[in-house]
């Protein structure tokens, strides 16, 4: 067995690769990157995760970190990819309130501001161990910075990712502060396939005319075959 | 039992969906769907199994008590209305273009799967289950909204995804929160709802307080409490009047029925001071806010749909009061306002059925000639509008009456504002329909006027929901009272 200090410092690390990958997804233009960056961060998760089991040896962190691999790691980012294809859609260039300086900016005040809060809730309970209770901070700030991601940005399909930062923000959160049931997890990432294939295929409809985008869902096979044109 | 039986109806209603080749056929499955999900609600209630948690041997996910299935049949009753309506009303979709022929397969796969959902978020016991469901309940409507051929309804769907999504996320952090906060206090972790109202006074009131805003955030959101009301207007407003008055009369309910769990653990602890005040004062904002966007409105279903705001307002108010009676009285007028909403949607339908394209925009409304063209509509309105400000002989008068006493004993002058609030909602309300209703066409307008012949599968829903709401109205059995006693008593208020 690895001495813990290490799996502790390993911990330490991912959670600055996270913060990372979430600044960059706060400031990048370019779509393809955006996925990547998402699955880069997911696949960090996996790997906490998996170095959480190896401190604690509860079997639901294997679990977990299976599930998030399947699902936030290859299905959603190949879904997102495959539709990006096809739309042509390569660069979000529109931001709405923030520009990415300043969303930068912001999320740092954020952090700080998460860190002071949870000092104060957490304060006297068992859990204010530093590691879990870094955890905890990086957890909410992510999901804070995916928020920022969903709101500043205009074209939903870059929405979709910043909503999914978010998510894997909770997860986070949930994996340092406690242990929910599995069967919970796993309805949420059931939950989460349906809401991205959802508002991508509904993003396809933004991003394009209305003739095309039935046209697309048909090649989606969403829609029955005797559909007459609009 | 039941459970496992109402979801077998439900893929049987999907099944019978997907197979089918005619829209009567998908109709029919949606319709005996929520027939059935009402036979088994009312069976279980008149044969005294209510509360159980025992209908699957050793689940400790799933229970039904009086609240649950208060709610599941107000979600039946609203979904076997709305499914008859939808008969004749996608019927005039599709011969207007407006939707598919392709996507009605779609259409009614959601709308089954919706009920489905419904159900079981308003059956479980587990509020992080119950998270997931009102979740899933969010994505399918959306859907919902979204089906018809319209770059806004997609705009509305998409809105209406994003800020409820985000919010629910809120909650969930809240309910990670819960989680700990019942380990620490009982050893292991739960958030079966019916062990922590029985836990609560162990809880710390600090960390409570913390729970509540963060899952209050996502509840809030779904149900239309100001700040998060913003989705709302247009998804209500641009969705398919049959779904609309599903979204008005069923999923606010979800929304506001998490708040209602949630606050009656807070309601248990010390918290309840700090957390009652911020109750009020959010429904004051949300009445206000819905009031006066309410004045301007030339939009027959955004108008509604802002009064789905303004109801959902005092229904917080009416909680944050917690005695006995204001809670008593605050459940009644969840199902008042599903009905009554519901009536005032599917009314709104027919006139959109007649006047076409302007109704669902944001355009206003131009209703020529209404009494003669369709005088149903026009009188569901009217009399639907009557009872949703709340007149005597309808159901809503009571609770809000019983509701603002209660407000007296806390604070006159907030009583006095939301009076007038109240009053600047109905104002709006009754302006919309002097101001419109008695407006003709001109001579040489009236060749080219066609009357829409509603079909009576389009009348008959109305009719129902108005003769409902009159009885609920003007009769109060003393089986009702008891049933809502039993409700308020489950809820340890």
């Amino acid at each position: 067995m690895t001495d813990p200090a290490i799996v502790q410092d390993l911990i330490r690390i991912l959670f600055a690769v996270i913060i990372v990958t979430a600044a960059y997804i706060i400031s990048t233009r370019n779509l393809i990157s955006l996925v990547s960056a998402y699955a880069l961060q997911s696949l960090t998760l996996v790997v906490m995760a998996l170095a959480l089991y190896w401190l604690e040896g509860a079997a639901i962190l294997l679990a977990i970190a299976a599930v998030t691999f399947v699902s936030k790691v290859l299905i959603i980012p190949y879904f997102i990819t495959t539709v990006q294809e096809r739309i042509r859609i390569r660069r979000d260039i529109r931001f709405h309130f923030l520009s990415p300086v300043t969303s930068l900016l912001l999320s740092m005040i954020l952090m700080l501001f998460i860190y002071l809060a949870l000092s104060r809730i957490m304060e006297g309970t068992p859990a204010e161990k530093s590691l879990f209770f870094f955890g905890a901070v990086i957890g909410l700030s992510l999901m804070l910075m995916g928020m920022m991601v969903t709101f500043s940005r205009k074209r939903a399909i870059t929405k979709v990712l910043g909503y999914l930062s978010m998510e894997n923000g909770v997860l986070l959160f949930g994996m340092f502060v406690t242990e929910l049931p599995f069967i919970i997890e796993f309805l949420i990432v059931i939950d989460l396939i349906i809401l991205v294939m959802l508002t991508t295929i509904l993003a396809v409809g933004l991003d394009s005319t209305l003739e095309d985008y039935h046209n697309r869902l048909h090649r989606f096979h969403l829609v029955g075959d005797t559909e007459e044109a609009p | 039992m039941i459970l496992a039986a109402i979801v077998l109806i439900a893929l049987a209603a999907i099944g019978i969906v997907s197979v089918s080749r005619t829209h009567r056929q998908m109709n029919a499955a949606c319709i005996g769907e929520a027939f059935l999900v009402l036979c088994l609600s009312l069976f279980l209630l008149l044969s005294g199994q209510v509360p159980t948690s025992s209908f699957i041997i050793g689940n400790q996910y799933f229970f039904i008590d009086h609240l649950g299935i208060y709610e599941v049949m107000i979600a039946a009753v609203i979904f076997l209305l709305s499914a008859v309506y939808a008969r004749g009303y996608v019927e005039g979709l599709i011969e207007s273009r407006e939707l598919g022929k392709g996507s009605l397969k779609l259409f009614y796969a959601a709308w089954a799967f919706l009920l489905l959902m419904v159900v079981l978020a308003f059956f479980s016991d587990n509020l992080a289950l119950f998270w997931i469901f009102a979740e899933l309940t969010t994505v399918v409507s959306a859907m919902l909204v979204a089906i018809l051929y319209a770059r806004d309804n997609i705009d509305a769907a998409i809105k209406y995804i994003f800020i409820a999504s985000v919010a629910m996320l809120f909650s969930f952090v809240g309910l990670i929160f819960l989680f700990e906060l019942s380990r620490s206090a009982l050893g292991t972790g739960t958030l079966n709802w019916t062990v922590l109202i029985r836990e609560a006074p162990a809880f710390s009131p600090g960390m409570m307080v913390a729970v509540f805003a963060f899952v209050f955030v996502g509840f809030a959101a779904k149900s239309g409490i100001f700040p998060f009301h913003t989705w709302l207007p247009e998804a209500h407003a641009r969705a398919p009047s049959a779904v609309s008055a599903i979204l008005s009369g069923v999923l606010l309910n979800v929304g506001i029925y998490g708040i209602i769990r949630i606050f009656a653990i807070v309601h248990r602890t010390p918290a309840v001071d700090a957390v009652a005040p911020l109750l009020i004062l959010f429904g004051l904002f949300t009445v206000a806010i819905a009031a006066i966007s309410m004045l301007p409105q030339k939009n027959l279903k955004k108008l509604v749909a802002f009064s789905s705001i303004e109801n959902m307002g005092v229904l917080l108010v009416g909680l944050a009061l917690a005695t006995p009676l204001a809670i008593f009285w605050t459940v009644f007028y969840v199902m008042a306002h599903s009905f009554t909403k519901a009536s005032l949607f599917l009314s709104a339908g027919i006139l959109h059925r007649q006047y076409h394209s302007t109704l669902s925009s944001d355009a206003a409304d131009e209703i020529r000639d209404v009494f003669s063209l369709q005088p149903l509509a026009a009188w569901g309105v009217i009399i639907g509008g009557l009872a949703i400000i709340g007149m005597p002989l309808f159901p809503i008068f009571l609770p809000k009456f019983f509701i603002l006493t209660q407000l007296a004993q806390v604070s006159i002058p907030v009583l006095v504002l939301l009076l007038a609030l109240l009053f600047v909602a109905a104002a709006a309300l009754g302006y919309f329909v002097i101001a419109n209703f008695p407006k003709r066409y001109r001579e040489t307008e009236l060749d080219d006027v066609v009357v829409y012949k509603t079909p009576a599968s389009m009348k008959a829903p109305v009719v129902i929901l108005l003769v409902l709401i009159v009885i609920l109205g003007t009769v109060f059995t003393a089986g009702e009272v008891s049933f809502f006693d039993q409700i308020v008593k489950e809820l340890m208020f």
